[in-house]
């Protein structure tokens, strides 16, 4: 683990989220002001980060807790991107998205266990729900560097909130779903799941626990016994296991999710 | 320059550290994740205080169990905790290999239990001291109970000082009417020494759900939010007792810290700030020493209390 100052290489806003409240049609209690990608320079970072695993970020002088984020992607250059969505009040996440070019950064990591490939898995199934391609990204990344065959199943609320076609991942296949059937196939990410699933050696998912429940509840259906692993999100203290404010009950004991996870077998947590 | 301070002068061993930058209780876990980490040198501590260890290991309390707030924490872990057979069996052989003091901190339900505590890390290698943990306010029973009044805490630090020969700090609640009394109870009971202060009670209320953020309701709150409190009742305690103060609360940088020893405490432990700085404590330390040096301070004690009447 290194604690390093890194310089911000770009910030953007890929996703303009304003219509987000609209195409959900549920009551939402706040905005999705954006998405941003974030490429921040930390060259002593980038040899040891894994998918799946994440930075604890200081997000300015009215935040009292860094914010953990996961890995989006490494580049060769030392360079690790991060994607987060900014609510109208997070307070971590609007500094972080006004942070201009060549401005620094406090952060540490790389923190958590990844996500673990098997050796005999030659077909890997990716369910991304919303910003949940945040850790994938890096998953599918590395997958195809090690020869396997990565499916992406993106889904969203609307056409808005899905990842740009021109940064996604080459080389894998990338299949788009949104509940109001603005881009891709109309319905909601897990619905696409069962046609893809025969063909899947693994599955990795992120996204709301919801949508882990459901899996779990219809494993027969979704999941048909393939071993699956979710990346867990929540708020945190320390991101080093050292203060307990993110302890869940597992199937294995107490855990807590920033050592013992934030990356779990579906099957422990549930 | 001399950084060293005594934290139990009344006590046949003493309990001295190289400096006055402590980890605070329930923020630093064990100590050991930190070897891991390769982050800092440990050793460079003036002491580590670990979490606070019950009887039996403890599962804590429901989530959600952190919530910020405006400058400050609100938290409500419940002492999670493996319980001190572990604590004997996995982790004191690991500090026993360290130079920095470690001190446990230990919460019980009754009397009896601070006392079985005490007795069972009584003369345990690599354990330095215990701090009497009379102050969580996050558990149902005990805890923040005893140090709450005068007498109480009397009773369990005198139950604490029978039963071990290890130096003893008692941790005192702000949660109380007068921390004076208390904290005068506590050193005629047998107190090497007293750390304060612990977290304060607070709460959030989720508006939306209608409901508290904590799972808990209540939790207790730390970080920048409450070091004025803090301070005053460092300043406050250190007037009236005659044995070391620790400061506790809110400590983010070296000026917090010297602000702490010139109310009156010797050493200072820091929690909240060492989660967005993990390495904040020989931060704090470095600017001590710069602080001396500017000055022409010569040793730590030069300036313990230079601010109480």
């Amino acid at each position: 683990m290194k604690q390093i100052i890194a310089k911000v290489i770009s910030n953007t806003r890929i996703l303009k989220e304003l219509e987000r409240r609209r195409a959900l049609k549920r009551p939402q209690p706040r905005d999705v002001l954006g998405s941003y990608l974030l490429w921040l320079d930390c060259p002593e970072l980038t040899p040891k980060a894994k998918p799946g695993q994440f930075v604890m970020v200081r997000c300015g002088g009215k935040t009292i807790l860094p914010r953990p984020f996961s890995i989006h992607q490494v580049n060769n250059k030392g360079n690790i991107a991060l994607f987060f969505a900014v609510w109208e009040d997070g307070k971590g996440t609007n500094w972080l998205s006004q942070r201009h070019i060549g401005s620094k950064v406090e952060l540490f990591g790389p923190l958590g266990v990844d996500f673990s490939i098997r050796s005999d898995s030659r077909n890997l199934l990716l369910v991304a729900g919303g910003i949940g391609i945040a850790p994938l990204y890096f998953l599918a990344q590395e997958a195809v560097k090690k020869t396997r065959s990565v499916t992406l199943l993106l889904g969203a609320a609307t056409a808005s909130q899905i990842y740009p076609k021109n940064l996604l991942p080459s080389r894998i296949k990338t299949v788009i779903t949104t509940e109001d059937g603005s881009a891709g196939k109309k319905g909601r990410v897990i619905d696409l799941v069962p046609e893809f699933i025969d063909r899947a050696d693994q599955v990795f998912a992120c996204g709301p626990i919801p949508m882990y429940r459901e899996m779990y509840l219809q494993r027969r259906k979704f999941l048909k016994n393939k071993p699956t692993q979710v990346s867990l999100e929540t708020v945190m203290g320390c991101g080093r296991g050292v203060c307990y404010g993110c302890t869940i009950k597992t199937k294995k004991g107490l855990q807590e999710i920033c050592r013992d996870g934030p990356i779990f077998d579906l099957d422990d947590i549930m | 320059m001399n950084f060293s301070v005594e934290l139990a002068p009344k006590h046949p061993c003493g309990l001295l550290l190289a400096n006055p930058v402590m980890t605070a209780a329930g923020t630093f876990g064990y100590g050991t994740e930190i070897e891991d980490e390769h982050l800092f040198d440990i050793q460079k501590l003036g002491a580590v205080v670990c979490k606070g260890t019950t009887l039996e290991p403890k599962k804590g309390n429901l989530q959600p169990r952190l919530v910020e707030t405006a400058s400050g924490l609100l938290n409500s872990i419940g002492l999670q905790n493996i319980g001190v057979a572990a604590l004997i069996r996995e982790k004191a052989p690991i500090w026993v290999k360290w130079r920095v003091p470690v001190i446990v901190n230990i919460a019980g339900e009754t009397l009896s239990d601070y006392a079985k505590l005490a007795m069972r890390l009584d003369g345990v290698a690599g354990i330095s001291g215990l701090e009497v943990n009379i102050s969580c306010p996050n558990i149902k029973a005990g805890g923040a109970e005893f140090g709450a009044n005068p007498d109480s805490a009397a009773a369990v630090t005198r139950a604490v000082r029978k039963a071990t020969s290890l130096p003893i700090l008692v941790k005192l609640a702000p949660n109380t009417s007068d921390i004076s009394r208390v904290a005068v109870a506590v050193a005629e009971a047998g107190a090497d020494a007293i750390s304060l202060i612990n977290t304060l009670r607070g709460m959030a209320i989720d508006i939306h759900r209608r409901r508290s953020v904590l799972g808990n309701i209540t939790g207790g709150l730390s970080g920048p939010a409450i070091k004025p409190v803090a301070l005053s009742m460092v300043y406050q305690v250190a007037g009236v007792v005659d044995i070391p103060v620790v400061g506790c609360g809110g400590i983010t940088t070296a000026q917090d810290a010297i602000e702490f020893i010139m109310a009156g405490a010797s050493a200072v432990q820091v929690g909240t700030a060492s989660f967005a700085n993990p390495s904040v404590f020989l931060d704090i330390l470095k600017g001590i020493k710069q602080f001396m040096q500017k000055e022409g301070i010569k040793d730590v004690s030069e300036f313990i209390g230079v601010v109480s009447g």
